[in-house]
């Protein structure tokens, strides 16, 4: 009786709602979707040939504008997977700071997600709201390491420099602050009518297929996994923190949202931790000026906000350049759950689905 | 009488050049595409939040089409794939159009001098203000916008048109 | 008034001047030069072993000619009725004061890859543990089996292919890449790293059937270094344009590439006449990307 007709659109790369330069390719029936396919390589960089072709020091630089939202989680990684590979201890001192800039790190690029998030499905306060909080973030990044968002904090075998002084204080001064402001996001939005229609329900992956699939983070959280590598496979200062690993069940866009806020106030805590045993010493290993590798290959995982961020890294004898680097990143992973999340949902729920993975197109093209 | 009144008409009545009115109409509403790129996109965000508030300038409404903007922040590194894309929308653009290339990787390509980084965006589209910094501070971009915007005030139609004008004979 | 006496200012010559503004040498630049790893960095316990043997045996040899060395210069100099020279003293290696302990390739002792060595038997070539990581090379042929033991067996039972990537070495004979896959263990929190060396033109299977994941990531390693996976659902560049010439992570490849980010997009309406002329071009075998010898 009616013609059944599929439409085809597309989706970005230029969009406000894709968070760079994603493109979906979309086939409607209606407005239910019927097949989707996330096409990438806008934001190709050649990450992974530069660093081929710099030293071990050097090639932390690429690291920081890979995920450009949580700078510091991949210089992390970086050095880490580099101590792996060299067999280098690094001091105990060194391990709290990071521990402590890497938790900075991820409640700013948390508070990132949930403003363009929350703008994407309509809330324009929070959006305001999420960027002040963000800012004494960045100026704690500027204190330590003299930039806002491309931070390079780390050094392989520990930091440059100790912390300046007076950070001590303004970590205090926005932990004291902190907790109200999460409670002011969520007078905003937990009980908003509008942003549980959105939320509720839309954008589900369940826990199998989302191991299946290899997604890592608070997506997998969110569907009752309790995989957080800080607690399975424990790096830097993580083993000696208290903390809690937030799940839930729902498996939703709004089970996520849950969980990140959780996460934020589990990262507050760990930041006191930080503070209060903050232990004395030097902060750098002791290292040769110039690290020659061994025929060696390492994998090694930290979990960044987005997910699970693997360093693959093979020495050639003699070298000081890394023979293969290779970056394992959460987002392309993650991307790749989009056609099961939004398949069978409706057009205007993919702008969700694509803000709740939390996305950042530099790690996923590199 | 007479001269009274002359002097409340001086008051009210401001004598100016048409393209004065327009230059400055311009220069004080600029709206630019959201065309956010990489990281220097984040900066541009911060610098349309709270702290920075790009709204001052007349330049905080972004647009998400290009056919209602008239400037276009390059925020990011410009790839071989990304590059017909942006010559697409710059084309879009109504004019007057400008351009602020932000970043070093929009200036020249920046750190990545590899096989798939333009290097440059001015090998896709002509710049009007480059912004150095890796990425620029907020404040950067907001001196960079008002050298552009400098720029618009003592820009005039006839230069603006004369290449066309020639052409056309 | 006599006239103040001005002591002579010696001559200095002044520094020449460069002849012309500084130019950065772009073709002398480190990006533009193409290195060929003249070695194999390919882990393995049985090359290491072999090395440490050979660098003993070395070290050996040396000792032994030192100390005939030293008999000759002895019975010369007492032949001469000259002192007799100093005995030698075997060399011991410098120790280095620094915090690093490099990690060598060990014997493995994980029950993991004695498990696969039990079930797989001849297929696996190689396991051994380095930097506390778990390796275990594997037949080409066989991977996909591997990964279903690995995916299926409760003793190892590995649920999530966390990365799978591919190396390139051009001077390798035998093999021109290592495909590596890293499976994690969540419910027993264990990582393992299945390895397998192919040739160029090989087609290992597809891990999609069992690790769905692996989609895009054999994706990539096809766009990356050029390896295709048999029975794969979708074999198609994934960060490159579909029209993208050679494969960017091959050490053959220059890091600027051939010449294709070199557009001349401004006067053309969106890259249209150079895509169509491109084409033209192609079909009629004329390659144009191709860079200008410089
Ligand atoms: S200039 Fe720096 S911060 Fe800006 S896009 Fe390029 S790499 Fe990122």
């Amino acid at each position: 009786m009616f013609k059944n007709e599929e439409m085809e659109i597309n989706l970005g790369p230029q969009h406000p709602s894709t968070h760079g330069v994603l493109r979906v390719k979309l086939r409607l029936d209606g407005e239910t979707i019927t097949h989707c396919r996330p096409m990438i390589g806008y934001l190709h960089r050649g990450v992974e040939k530069i660093c081929e072709n710099q030293t071990f020091f050097q090639g932390q630089v690429w690291t920081d504008r890979m995920d450009y939202c949580s700078a510091v989680a991949n210089n992390l990684g970086w050095a880490e997977a580099n101590e792996k590979l060299f067999g280098i201890t690094v001091p105990r001192r060194a391990q709290y700071i990071r521990t402590m800039l890497n938790e900075f790190n991820r409640l700013a690029s948390h508070l990132i997600w949930l403003a363009t998030h929350a703008l994407d499905i309509g809330a324009m306060t929070v959006f305001l709201y999420a960027f002040r909080e963000r800012e004494d973030i960045l100026d704690m990044n500027e204190a330590f390491c003299g930039s806002r968002l491309t931070t390079t904090a780390f050094r392989i075998g520990g930091l440059r420099e100790d912390l300046p002084p007076g950070f001590e204080k303004m970590v205090q001064k926005f932990l004291a602050k902190f907790p109200s402001c999460l409670e002011e996001y969520e007078n905003l939005l937990n009980e908003n009518r509008i942003w549980k229609k959105r939320t509720i329900g839309v954008a589900k992956l369940g826990a199998e297929d989302a191991i299946a699939m290899g997604v890592t983070g608070p997506v997998l959280r969110a569907a009752g996994v309790p995989y957080d590598i800080r607690k399975a496979f424990p790096y830097a200062a993580y083993a000696e923190m208290d903390f809690e690993v937030p799940t839930r069940t729902e498996a939703d866009t709004y089970a996520r949202y849950l969980v990140r806020m959780d996460e934020m106030r589990q990262s507050a805590r760990i930041i006191q931790q930080c503070m209060d045993g903050m232990p004395e010493g030097p902060v750098m290993a002791k290292l040769p000026k110039i690290l020659k590798a061994e025929v060696n290959e390492v994998y090694h995982a930290t979990e960044a906000p987005k997910g699970e961020i693997g360093y693959y890294l093979v020495g050639e004898k003699g070298s000081s350049n890394p023979y293969r680097f290779h970056v394992r990143a959460p987002g392309f992973i993650n991307l790749q759950s989009l056609p099961k999340m939004a398949e069978g949902g409706l057009i205007a729920d993919i702008v969700a689905a694509i803000g709740t993975l939390d996305i950042v197109l530099g790690e996923i093209d590199r | 009488m007479g001269i009274n009144q002359l002097s409340t008409l001086e008051h009210i009545l401001i004598t100016t050049k048409v393209e004065k009115v327009m230059n400055w109409s311009r220069a004080t509403s600029v709206w630019p595409v959201t065309f956010g790129l990489a990281c220097c996109a984040i900066e541009m965000m911060a610098a349309g939040a709270s702290r920075f508030d790009f709204d001052r300038f007349g330049a905080g409404i972004f647009r998400a089409t290009p056919r209602q903007a008239d400037l276009m922040i390059v925020a990011g590194t410009v790839t071989y794939k990304m590059a017909p894309i942006i010559k697409t929308l710059y084309d879009q653009m109504p004019e007057p159009k400008w351009v602020i290339a932000m970043g070093s990787c929009a200036t020249a390509g920046g750190p990545f001098d590899s096989y798939h980084t333009v290097q440059g965006v001015d090998k896709v589209i002509p710049v009007d203000v480059y912004i150095p910094g890796c990425p620029p501070r907020p404040e950067s971009l907001i001196y960079g916008f008002m050298k552009l915007q400098d720029k618009i005030m003592t820009s005039s139609l006839a230069d603006r048109y004369k290449d066309i004008f020639e052409e056309v004979g | 008034m006599s006239e103040p006496v001005v002591p002579e200012t010696p001559q200095v010559p002044e520094p020449e001047a460069p002849s012309g503004p500084y130019v950065y040498d772009y073709a002398a630049s480190p990006q533009r030069q193409i290195v060929m790893p003249k070695t194999v960095p390919l882990p393995s316990l049985r090359t290491y072993q072999a090395e440490v043997k050979a660098a003993a045996e070395a070290d050996e040899a040396k000792w032994v000619k030192m100390q005939a060395d030293f008999e000759t210069a002895k019975a010369k100099a007492e032949a001469e009725g000259k002192d007799a020279p100093k005995p030698p003293v075997r060399p011991v290696p410098r120790k280095d004061d620094n915090d690093m302990k490099t990690p060598w390739p060990q014997e493995a002792k994980d029950a993991d890859l004695l498990r696969l060595q039990e079930c797989l038997g001849a297929k696996v070539e190689e396991i051994f543990e380095q930097a506390g990581e778990l390796t275990c090379q594997v037949a080409k042929e066989s991977i996909l089996e591997a990964l279903q033991l690995c995916r299926q067996d409760a003793q190892l039972n590995y649920e999530m292919l966390a990365d799978e990537t591919a190396t390139h070495y051009p001077a390798a004979t035998g093999f021109a890449f290592s495909v590596v896959y890293h499976l994690t263990s969540i419910s027993r929190r264990k990582r393992l790293r299945l390895r397998i060396l192919v040739p160029e033109g090989f087609q290992p299977e597809t891990a999609c059937a069992v690790y769905p994941g692996a989609n895009w990531m054999e994706r990539e390693i096809y766009d990356m270094l050029g390896i295709r996976f048999a029975n794969h659902p979708d074999m198609t560049r994934i960060l490159c344009p579909e029209d993208w010439e050679g494969y960017p992570l091959r050490k053959d490849y220059p890091t600027v590439g051939l010449g294709q980010r070199d557009i001349a997009f401004r006067e053309d309406r969106g890259g249209m006449l150079e895509r169509i002329a491109l084409q033209k071009a192609g079909q009629l075998g004329i390659n144009l990307k191709q860079p200008k010898a410089d």
